[in-house]
C-alpha cells in the first residue's frame, strides 16, 4: 500500500489559543530584541497568544471576549516556536519583520543561498553570534538559519 | 463548459444591459491581462519586485489608477513560480477584483468579516490597506479553501486575522462587526472568454440556486454588522438575478441604504428594472463593472449602510 502522504490538517473543532502572561510576553519578545536587536515597541500592537509549541501574533483587538465566541481555524501570524527549552524565530515571522534586524544577520549571495536551500547545511563563516540567524538574499529576507563557527544550518520552509 | 460559439447566445439575455453588446462579444476572444498586487506589509521596496521579475523575463508597470496595481507582460508569464511570490511580496489578482474592498473603505481599529474569504486576495488586501491594523475575521465553509487562504496569510505575513469554518449564513451572532464584505459565490459569467480555463458555475453544478444562496449570505451579513455599519455585496458575474436581485431582496426584508462610491474603473449604475420587475430605487448607486470597458473580469458591488 502506498504510504499516505503525511498532510497538516486543520482542526475541525479549535479552540482559542491563550492570552500569554506578561512576563512569558516580555520573555518573548527580549528574545528577539537580544537575538536580532528587533525593539519589543514593534510588536506593541499585537497581542502574544501561545498554543502547545507555538506563539502567535495577532493584533489587539477592541473586545477579545466577543472574538473569543468564535470556532477558530487560525489567529493571526505564527511568530515564535518552542524547541525543548529554546526559543526559535519562524521564517514567516523573519520575512515579515526580518529587515529590522540589526544583528545575527547573514547575507547571502544568490549562489550560496541556492546551495543552503539544496543541501540544507552549508560551510560558511560569518562574524555573527552562535545561534538562530536571519537569512537574508540582496534585500530579501528569506527566514531562519542556524550559525554555528563554519557551518550555516537552513530552516527554510 | 461554455463554446465561444455559444456565448453569443448564451449572453443574448443581457443584450440590453450590457452597453456595446457586439463589442463586448468581441472582447472575450481576447484573453485576460496579468495583474499583481504588491504587498507592502513585506516587500521591502517596489523596486526588488520589479527588478527581480524583469531579470526573469517579465515587465511589470504599475496601474496608474489604482495604487499597488501593476500590469504583467508578457501574460503568460507564471508569476506563481517566481521567488517574489514565494516570499509573498506579491499577490496576482485581476484588476477588478481590488473594487470590492475599495468600497469597502477599510479603516485601522475597525472589525471587519470577510464571509467568503478563501483564497484570500481581499482579506490580504484588506489588512494592506489598514496596515495589518484592523481585526479581519476571515471566513469561509469549506475546509480545502481554508487551507488556501490559510496558507495565503501567512505567506503574505498578516497578524491581523483570523480564520473561521462557518457556513456564511449560519455565522454566528455576537461581535459587534463594522464592516462586512460578501463577495458572493456566483456563476462567474463576469469571468469568462476564450481560453478561460473554468467553467460557468450555472453550468457545473446545474441544481444550485445561487441567488438563493447569496440571499442567505446577504441577510446573514445586514444582521451581523452594527447599526450605522456597511455592508459590501460583490459578484463577478453579470446576472441581475444574482446581483441587483439579492440586493433587492435585502433591502425589502431589512432596513439599509445604498452608499454612493468612487470607483478608479468606468461603471455603470445598478438596474431599477430587470425583466417586468421593478426594483428598488437606490439600487441605481450599485455598480456594475463590464469586461470590454476595463479589461478585466466583469463585476458588480453594492455598498449598504444598516439603518436599524
Amino acid at each position: 500500500m502506498a504510504k499516505r502522504a503525511r498532510r497538516k490538517r486543520i482542526h475541525q473543532q479549535a479552540v482559542w489559543p491563550r492570552t500569554v502572561s506578561l512576563e512569558e510576553r516580555q520573555e518573548v519578545l527580549s528574545f528577539w530584541e537580544e537575538r536580532f536587536g528587533i525593539p519589543s515597541e514593534t510588536f506593541q500592537p499585537y497581542l502574544l497568544l501561545a498554543t502547545a509549541k507555538n506563539y502567535w501574533l495577532f493584533i489587539k483587538p477592541p473586545d477579545l471576549k466577543a472574538l473569543q465566541g468564535l470556532r477558530v481555524q487560525t489567529v493571526g501570524l505564527l511568530f515564535t516556536r518552542k524547541v525543548s527549552r529554546w526559543l526559535k524565530p519562524t521564517s514567516t515571522a523573519l520575512q515579515r519583520f526580518g529587515h529590522l534586524a540589526t544583528k545575527n544577520v547573514v547575507h547571502l549571495q544568490p549562489a550560496e543561498l541556492d546551495r543552503l536551500r539544496r543541501e540544507r547545511k552549508i560551510p560558511y563563516d560569518a562574524s555573527v553570534e552562535e545561534g538562530y540567524v536571519v537569512i537574508s538574499c540582496e534585500g530579501k529576507v528569506w527566514g531562519c538559519g542556524f550559525y554555528t563557527p563554519g557551518k550555516l544550518i537552513s530552516y527554510l520552509p | 463548459m461554455l463554446n465561444l460559439a455559444e456565448a453569443p447566445a448564451y449572453f443574448e439575455r443581457y443584450r440590453e444591459i450590457i452597453p456595446d453588446f457586439e463589442e463586448f462579444l468581441a472582447h472575450l476572444k481576447r484573453p485576460l491581462p496579468l495583474y499583481f498586487r504588491l504587498n507592502e506589509l513585506k516587500c521591502p521596496d517596489p523596486e526588488i519586485v520589479l527588478k527581480g521579475l524583469a531579470r526573469q523575463g517579465a515587465q511589470a508597470e504599475p496601474v496608474p489608477q489604482i495604487p499597488n496595481f501593476y500590469r504583467v507582460e508578457p501574460r503568460t508569464f507564471p508569476l506563481g513560480n517566481t521567488e517574489e511570490y514565494y516570499l509573498g511580496y506579491i499577490y496576482p489578482m485581476t484588476l477588478n477584483s481590488a473594487l470590492p474592498v475599495i468600497a469597502l473603505d477599510p479603516r485601522p481599529g475597525e472589525i471587519i468579516l470577510d464571509m467568503c474569504a478563501a483564497p484570500g486576495s481581499k482579506t490580504t488586501q484588506i489588512a494592506q490597506l489598514t496596515k495589518d491594523q484592523a481585526v479581519i475575521v476571515a471566513n469561509d465553509r469549506r475546509l480545502d479553501r481554508l487551507t488556501a487562504l490559510v496558507a495565503n496569510l501567512k505567506r503574505l505575513g498578516v497578524a491581523c486575522a483570523l480564520t473561521t469554518l462557518y457556513r456564511g449564513e449560519e455565522f454566528p451572532h455576537g461581535i459587534p462587526f463594522d464592516k462586512v464584505l460578501v463577495d458572493a459565490p456566483c456563476s462567474g459569467e463576469g469571468r469568462y472568454r476564450q481560453g478561460y480555463e473554468g467553467e460557468l458555475l450555472y453550468q457545473k453544478e446545474g441544481r444550485t440556486n445561487l441567488p438563493a444562496i447569496q440571499k442567505g449570505l446577504l441577510v446573514r451579513a445586514f444582521d451581523l454588522v452594527r447599526v450605522g455599519g456597511v455592508v459590501v455585496y460583490s459578484t463577478c458575474t453579470i446576472n441581475p438575478d444574482e446581483n441587483e436581485l439579492v440586493v433587492d431582496y435585502l433591502l425589502r426584508k431589512r432596513q439599509g441604504r445604498l452608499l454612493e462610491c468612487l470607483y478608479p474603473q468606468p461603471h455603470h449604475p445598478g438596474l431599477t428594472e430587470w425583466e417586468g420587475k421593478v426594483l428598488h430605487p437606490d439600487l441605481k448607486k450599485a455598480a456594475r463593472f463590464f469586461p470590454h470597458e476595463t479589461d478585466s473580469v466583469g463585476f458588480f458591488v453594492a455598498k449598504i449602510e444598516r439603518l436599524l
